[in-house]
């Protein structure tokens, strides 16, 4: 495909006026003043289109689900097609050595200018055995590619901070991107998987400025990943009032309180669900009746149990029976001593008699 | 260490329980109990703050029982108790306590402070550091066996007057009857005309007692004092003898301290249940009350007052009993603000009215001021109360104060307007 980005969306029946609305859309989702949409909607229609490479490592397909089939056909899906996907493997038509040598040409023809997308974590155990791609450890093209990028999104939580690969007891050795790679420009756009318009947002924005968004300590787009999912979560005064449901099938979750209790990880995940919701903002987890996992923060899977109040202690078992073990030792303890000092005085006791009162 | 401070820590020790420990961590420091203590209202000096009186005790507490405060100990940041500090705190655990429990009532966090005075007096009386007034009444008890020093021949004078008063002869040892009745000391000087109105009250309803002649004092200055083993002597005597005899009920005096020792401490001090029923004499006159035994023919027309003696009412549970006697023989009764279980006290219960310091006396006195202004806000001239104790506390009070109230004994009012 040729020609500028809005030529091709027009081919595929999408109007000037929605791709308008779109960015500015978007440019409002970044919290970008309403005149970036205009120069993001003209940067996107005339972009020339820069290359992409898309690496998929220790993944499951997931993120790229994500994005090209959230709903079909998807502004985010085509938004692709104003970026040159260069190398793709779940999408590409080659295979083979010719798969391989799209990869070298693109690297080449495109050098310091590329886009690097990375989805699934790097293997590094056994010398990162534990996931090839045509006889190449995921370890080895990291480091072959990234050098030559101008800038890395890490796609997904795995990419983003190892993800579930990464969970106890991370047989692969599983890391991030970001363990590998530090000289680097790096973008995390976490989530299992994460929302598609924060992968485009992304993109706009470096199309648009040529710069990447501004990122928070974990590495993460602000504009989206700013607020937690419980401060924009509209049960929020469910839990200001205090009412919350105790089962899945009780009166609580029926009338729709706050999950907390049943182990909602809201309050301590930064994510955008909340705001933009899912399949063309249609729903999202909790608006199903299901807490939030919490998928998009670091370590999520091994955060102690998905159903487990955020209260409670994150390895309960252990500690609750080392601390009652230690707690019931000393009371026992204590108890023994006391005893013993309370039986001693029983047995110095002497009848007390007339004479004893006189000193 | 002396030896006698020895035991009386020892004591201490020996005494501190589960509830000791759980009042103790459970203060708060509140307060409350200040402001419903008479001699903190009547002198408003901070010393007589309930619980601040309990300072030796608790320290032997922190000291022997908790970790912090053996680290403490340890350090030299917590004092030990020592002789002098027991012999100062005499005042607070003794003269201005009346035992009367009324802090241990509004305690917020339900500290029965009371019940820790009781056990702060074993290691005061044990270590010598008790005063010479109840140190006399119990050796008295003791060895003669009345606070009073009264001997049998006494009360055998006493029976004699009331057969002569009241027409009947009275029964003393005798096996199968009813009730056995004790007396107090107090009424056996002061109000033998209680004696006379029990013979009427019994031949009224058709019931038998008896007197013992080797039991038939109810005071107990075992307790008072605070030597549990003493107190145990001295209650074993009633008890032995009721059971002896084989009554059915063991009739309290008015005496307030004399039911709380018979009745709620005894026991516990023998260390079983008793084979027989103790009853306080209004619980007796109520029910006779209730079942129409009691018809007076007459009523007391001056207006009056009642006086709730705590041992009876507050602390003993005879709570519902006196105000529909008082009503049934009296025109013009006029009920006082802190009546029944708020009461307050005389200011000489607990052993304090055998305390014969000038500045004990001083301080009962000045304590009195509150049942002072009583009576002068209902403006009576009549009190009713129903405890020998109270009664001559009381009357030495209108004496100091130069009063011209009257005091009447409940039981002797009511005998006095019986039916004949």
């Amino acid at each position: 495909m040729q020609g500028p980005l809005i030529d091709t969306l027009v081919r595929q029946g999408v109007s000037r006026r929605s791709f308008m609305k779109y960015c500015a859309t978007l440019a409002s989702l970044m919290a970008l003043p309403p005149a970036a949409g205009r120069a993001m909607a003209q940067a996107m229609a005339a972009a020339r289109r820069p290359s992409v490479i898309w690496l998929p490592f220790q993944e499951c397909t997931g993120c790229t689900e994500s994005i090209t089939r959230s709903h079909s056909p998807s502004l985010e899906g085509m938004i692709f097609d104003m970026v040159s996907l260069d190398y793709q493997e779940t999408l590409m038509a080659a295979a083979g050595h010719q798969a391989e040598e799209a990869l070298e040409k693109a690297i080449e023809d495109n050098k310091g200018q590329f886009l690097l997308i990375i989805d699934g974590s790097v293997a590094t155990g056994l010398d990162g055995a534990y996931s090839c791609i045509a006889g190449r450890t995921n370890l080895d093209l990291l480091k072959h590619v990234a050098p030559h990028a101008a800038a890395i999104v890490a796609v997904g939580s795995c990419a983003a901070f190892g993800g579930i690969p990464k969970a106890k007891p991370n047989p692969t050795g599983a890391v991030a991107v970001s363990d590998i790679i530090k000289d680097k420009p790096i973008v995390n756009v976490p989530g299992c998987p994460p929302i598609p318009v924060v992968m485009t947002g992304v993109l706009a924005h470096f199309l648009t400025f040529g710069s990447l968004p501004e990122l928070d300590r974990l590495g993460r787009p602000k504009a989206f990943y700013g607020e937690t999912i419980h401060d924009r979560c509209y049960r929020r005064p469910f839990y200001d009032q205090g009412k919350f449901a105790k089962t899945f099938d009780d009166e609580g979750a029926r009338k729709g309180w706050c999950l907390f209790e049943l182990g909602c990880k809201g309050p301590v995940t930064y994510n955008a669900c909340a705001t933009v919701k899912w399949n063309a903002g249609t729903s999202w987890p909790v608006e199903g009746g299901h807490g939030c996992l919490g998928c998009s923060e670091p370590d999520f899977w091994d955060g102690g149990g998905f159903y487990k109040a955020l209260s409670m202690p994150a390895d309960p078992l252990k500690m609750a029976a080392t601390a009652a073990v230690v707690g019931a030792a000393a009371g026992v303890a204590a108890s023994f001593a006391n005893r013993a000092k309370k039986g001693g005085a029983k047995a110095a006791h002497e009848t007390v008699t007339l004479a004893d009162l006189e000193k | 260490m002396s030896a006698s401070l020895q035991k009386g820590i020892n004591a201490l020790k020996e005494v501190i329980d589960a509830p000791v420990a759980s009042y103790f961590s459970s203060c708060v420091h509140c307060g409350l109990c200040a402001e419903a203590c008479l001699f903190y209202v009547e002198t408003g000096d901070p010393k007589y703050t309930p619980i601040h009186k309990l300072e030796p005790l608790r320290r032997v507490y922190e000291q022997e029982y908790t970790l912090l405060g053996r680290l403490a100990k340890m350090v030299g940041l917590s004092k030990p108790v020592t002789d002098d500090e027991l012999e100062s705190w005499k005042e607070l655990v003794y003269d201005s306590c009346t035992m009367c429990g009324r802090c241990s009532m509004v305690c917020p966090v339900g500290n029965d402070i009371v019940y820790m005075v009781r056990k702060l007096r074993e290691g005061m009386a044990v270590s010598g550091h008790a005063p010479d007034g109840i140190k006399g009444a119990t050796k008295r008890t003791v060895e003669i066996g009345g606070p009073m020093g009264l001997k049998w021949p006494a009360v055998a004078n006493v029976i004699k007057k009331a057969e002569a008063a009241t027409g009947e002869a009275i029964n003393v040892d005798k096996p199968g009857a009813d009730y056995l009745v004790l007396l107090s000391s107090m009424e056996i000087v002061n109000y033998p005309e209680y004696l006379e109105a029990l013979v009427k009250i019994f031949r009224k309803a058709g019931l038998t007692f008896t007197l013992a002649s080797d039991a038939f004092e109810a005071t107990n200055a075992g307790i008072q004092i605070g030597a549990s083993d003493i107190a145990k002597v001295i209650v074993s005597r009633i008890v032995n003898s009721a059971e002896k005899l084989g009554v059915k009920y063991v009739l309290s005096p008015e005496c307030g301290h004399a039911y709380m020792a018979i009745r709620w401490e005894g026991p516990n001090l023998i260390g079983r249940p008793y084979k027989f029923e103790v009853v306080h004499v209004l619980e007796l006159l109520d029910d006779l009350r209730k079942k129409g035994v009691l018809k007076v023919k007459d009523k007391f027309k001056d207006p009056l007052i009642l006086h709730d003696p705590c041992q009876i009412v507050r602390r003993g549970g005879v709570l519902d009993a006196p105000e529909p006697l008082i009503q049934s023989v009296a025109e013009n009764y006029i009920p006082v603000v802190d009546k029944q279980k708020w009461n307050w006290c005389c200011g000489g219960g607990g052993g304090a009215s055998a305390i014969h310091t000038e500045e004990a006396e001083a301080l009962r006195a000045k304590a009195f001021g509150i049942k002072k202004r009583q009576i002068e806000q209902a403006g009576v001239g009549t009190m009713v109360t129903f405890c020998a104790n109270c009664r001559i506390v009381i009357e030495e009070a209108f004496d100091h104060y130069g009063m011209n109230t009257q005091l009447l004994g409940l039981t002797e009012l009511l005998a006095e307007h019986l039916e004949d």
